[in-house]
């Protein structure tokens, strides 16, 4: 019975995906290019301003991008048609509410997050540790910020637009992600090379999971059950087991890989130096394919497909 | 002078939040050597070793060997020193990775960058090549020229090229320079 509700909605999300505006998308900075990669590995590039760093996308398709040197937010459509957003900061972590209602702007050099409304119109502002990197989404009303240079993660609450809280992690916090099912934060340290694990829920500090040199990107399989880090200084991928909180496998990819993204059975991994996508099948754990993208690719972001009535 | 004392100033005074910038750029050297891949990792693979062959360093002091956090503090004979850690080394493939995470920029004009080093079998000889991603001295949104991206891939370029082709005649048994 279990077996057929999750064959059922299987198809739904197969039968989905063809019709509507969502996909894997990279960002490449010095391409100055956003490339969609369809699950056959067939690649369809946008050309957008200059040097873009970071993809954040929402559940209805559209696509968020950071140009830190251009103090500019892009957003793309669905339908590829881009609209600027000019910011008073340097724009580098990006998180979309699902709904596309806000967008989060980490300001590197700012020390800030700052809240836009669906027209670009900033709609709060919430000060954080110094250098904030990626940011990420957890429970409602949560955001996360990688605190790069505090050597912590902010806790921002989202409706007051204030940081309410923070967790001491290793040297570098730079990339996370995080697994609604369990409640937890994954966190890549750049600097001390590990990754900390923390339970948002209680609170605390569950693990701190030595990986490879410099894991610089990260994600979580839709199950949670297993972790995916990238490690920038070695040209590898190390799994982490959820359960174990141990490193079960390395996957070797191209030089400087960065982002990681997960779609259905497939890990895809950003090599920055090569311009390249790394796609790993998470079943055999080995790459299986490498597809050449626009220069300088670094982020990675998963758009479900725009629901019918909004195309 | 005033102008490059003021800027000086500024980075100086923002420290750390200017050492990681959002713009991480790409350098790469390669160079051909007539000798095995053994005998020219023996001399290039020993991290604390690099005044063996690069031309244009003075001396370094090396503490570690060639284990995991090794550091290497590299002075140049043109002034400066950098700092570099040892990410991996790994004998078997003939490749080591580092880093340099505190600038100094009379030593090359970057905040912050990492390299890998590798020699691999080329005919009956060797290939090495040292890539690295580096950001420019000044990861502000309006650098001055001396610290700007360019700068930064004109030097960085520089200094690689230089210490392989250091790496060439040491081996081959031509002049350093």
């Amino acid at each position: 019975m279990i077996g057929c509700v999750r064959l059922f909605g299987l198809l739904v999300l197969l039968a989905a995906w063809p019709a509507a505006g969502g996909g894997l998308f990279v960002v490449s900075q010095q391409g100055a290019k956003v490339t969609r990669i369809e699950v056959g590995g067939a690649t369809t590039a946008t050309l957008v301003a200059a040097a873009p760093a970071v993809v954040a996308a929402d559940a209805a398709g559209r696509l968020y991008l950071s140009h830190p040197d251009r103090r500019v937010v892009s957003v793309v459509a669905p339908d590829g048609s881009v609209r600027s957003l000019p910011l008073k900061a340097q724009p580098f972590g990006l998180a979309a509410e699902p709904d596309g209602s806000r967008i989060y702007v980490g300001d590197w050099s700012g020390n800030r997050v700052i809240a836009l409304a669906m027209d670009g119109a900033v709609a709060g502002e919430a000060a954080t540790g110094p250098d904030p990197a990626h940011l990420v989404l957890g429970p409602a009303g949560r955001l996360y910020v990688a605190e790069r240079e505090g050597r912590s993660v902010g806790v921002i609450d989202t409706v007051a637009m204030r940081r309410v809280g923070s967790f001491p992690v290793g040297d570098g916090p730079f990339a996370l992600a995080y697994d609604p099912a369990r409640g937890r934060l994954y966190v890549a340290n750049v600097r001390s090379n590990d990754v900390t694990v923390i339970d948002t829920q209680a609170g605390r500090i569950l693990a701190t999971v030595p990986a490879g040199a410099s894991p610089y990107g990260i994600a979580v399989t839709a199950d949670g059950a297993r972790v995916l880090v990238s490690d920038q200084h070695a040209g590898k991928v190390s799994v982490i087991d959820a359960k174990t909180l141990a490193v079960t496998a390395t996957v070797p990819v191209g030089p400087y890989p960065e982002g990681v993204a997960i779609r259905g059975g497939f890990a895809y991994v950003a090599n920055w130096f090569s311009d390249t996508v790394s796609v790993i099948d998470l079943a055999t754990l080995r790459e299986t394919r490498r597809i050449p993208v626009a220069e300088g690719p670094r982020g990675l972001a998963v758009a479900p497909g725009a629901p019918e009535a909004s195309r | 002078m005033i102008r490059t004392l003021a800027t000086l100033t500024l980075i100086l005074a923002t420290g750390t939040a200017l050492a990681h910038g959002p713009t991480p750029q790409k350098v790469v050297q390669t160079v051909t050597i007539k000798a095995k891949p053994d005998a020219v990792w023996k001399i290039v693979g020993e991290f604390g070793g690099i005044a063996a062959w690069h031309p244009d360093v003075a001396t370094v002091e090396a503490t570690g060997g060639n284990a995991g956090g090794a550091v290497r503090k590299v002075t140049l004979k043109s002034g400066g020193t950098l700092v570099e850690g040892l990410d991996e080394w790994k004998g078997s493939e003939r490749t080591y990775s580092y880093r340099m995470s505190d600038p100094d920029l009379t030593a090359l004009p970057v905040s912050s960058y990492s390299a890998i080093l590798t020699v691999d079998p080329d005919g009956d000889g060797s290939r090495v090549e040292w890539m690295g991603r580096f950001y420019r001295g000044d990861t502000g949104n309006e650098p001055p020229e001396n610290l700007s991206d360019e700068a930064g891939r004109e030097a960085m370029n520089r200094y690689l090229a230089d210490g392989l082709k250091g790496l060439k005649a040491r081996m081959e048994g031509g002049p350093t320079q």
